[in-house]
């Protein structure tokens, strides 16, 4: 059982493409100039009872035209759970975003972006605690914001289908529903330092586990977070941060929820 | 024969154009709405021979382009850099600096 709450919370933590002027934690339609290349470290932090994970994720975007990125997330792990600890290697991911449609205007921009992303099982699952799910899984997302210069909108909808490991287990699918809000207290003009607060609604409902065909009871249900987080840049440089804080949950049998989530993400582009 | 080298000489010199140090284009472009995101513009036009100094005025929309004598941008060109940074163009006007 302990194996199987490892395992989804190894799943939990990832962020599906933290690019560009996008939420913290939900996802948004913002791609990369063409011929453009982010460097984005960032550190993710969660913890649900006993179990911690800290990761220390590396993330490489490059503009493939002005509305279609594509990238790779390289994380490196440190779980803990009940005194027991593993670090190394997570799951690296592939992933490209399109920004399909886009509706510019005079110092706004509506846009919604298609995004697909492969999660092999680079990480250990051997070790315990595991560093990784031992499943490739993939993530198809859809994305809408707005964006002007005062107000920020985005909703987005994600469906994660999990694979199943060599024991047997598939972790239920999930699916998560973002709807943020974001605000420009100050306009700055092109050169200064600019600040935008954010206040995301995340939901997330996941399917029940399965071991060798059986559902395993104790697993999937619905969790919803209140997310405060800010987004401040200069220049070609920005750092997001954001912590998701447990509001409601309602899962199945006997787990324990999120306390939390968070994380920070230092990105540059050029 | 010095007084017609003389004239030439003025004529030269105080045509506008000899005196004209380049020229600044200023374009109206649409889905401007953070710095961060504009910066992409910035790259696009640093890459162009012969640009001076570049201004982003994000809430009027407008990017102003100082480039040196001789560098012509057209409407198709524009059109193709703000589209590969994320933004719509929608129009500019030229003219020459002093």
């Amino acid at each position: 059982m302990k194996r199987i709450v490892i395992s989804m919370l190894a799943s939990l933590l990832l962020v599906e493409v933290a690019a560009a002027h996008d939420p913290v934690f939900g996802l948004g339609p913002h791609t990369l100039f063409k011929d453009g290349y982010e460097i984005s470290p960032q550190l993710h932090s969660a913890k649900r009872g006993n179990a911690v994970q800290n990761e220390l994720g590396l993330e490489l975007v490059y503009g493939l035209t002005g509305n279609w990125s594509a990238g790779v997330e390289i994380p490196l792990s440190l779980v803990a759970d009940a005194g027991a600890a593993s670090g190394g290697l997570g799951d690296i991911s592939v992933f490209t975003k399109w920004r399909f449609w886009r509706n510019d205007m005079p110092g706004a921009q509506e846009s919604a972006a298609l995004l697909f992303k492969l999660i092999g099982d680079t990480g250990d699952d051997t070790r315990s605690p595991a560093l990784g799910t031992g499943t490739t899984d993939g993530i198809v997302g859809l994305a809408w914001g707005y964006e002007s210069r005062r107000w920020y909108r985005w909703a987005s909808l994600r469906y994660r289908q999990n694979g199943t490991d060599a024991n047997g287990l598939q972790r239920g699918d999930m699916m998560r529903l973002d709807l943020v809000g974001g605000i420009r207290l100050k306009q700055t003009g092109y050169l200064e330092p600019d600040m935008v607060w954010l206040l995301e609604l995340n939901g997330e409902y996941g399917r029940r586990a399965r071991l060798n065909g059986v559902e395993v009871a104790n697993s999937g249900g619905t969790q919803w977070f209140v997310s405060p987080g800010i987004f401040w840049t200069y220049r070609n440089f920005a750092i997001k941060a954001g912590v998701q804080i447990p509001i409601y949950d309602d899962l199945n049998g006997n787990q324990q929820a999120s306390d939390y989530r968070a994380l920070m993400v230092f990105e540059w582009h050029n | 024969m010095k007084k017609y080298l003389l004239t030439l000489f003025l004529i030269l010199v105080l045509t506008p154009a000899a005196w004209a140090a380049g020229a600044q284009y200023v374009m109206r472009v649409d889905g401007l709405a953070c710095p961060y995101c504009a910066y992409g513009v910035e790259k696009k036009f640093k890459a162009i021979e012969g640009v001076k100094k570049l201004d982003v005025d994000l809430d009027k929309g407008i990017v102003t382009v100082d480039v040196e004598d001789g560098v012509e941008f057209t409407d198709e060109q524009m059109k193709k850099l703000f589209e590969d940074s994320g933004f719509t163009f929608r129009s500019m006007t030229r003219k020459d600096l002093e």
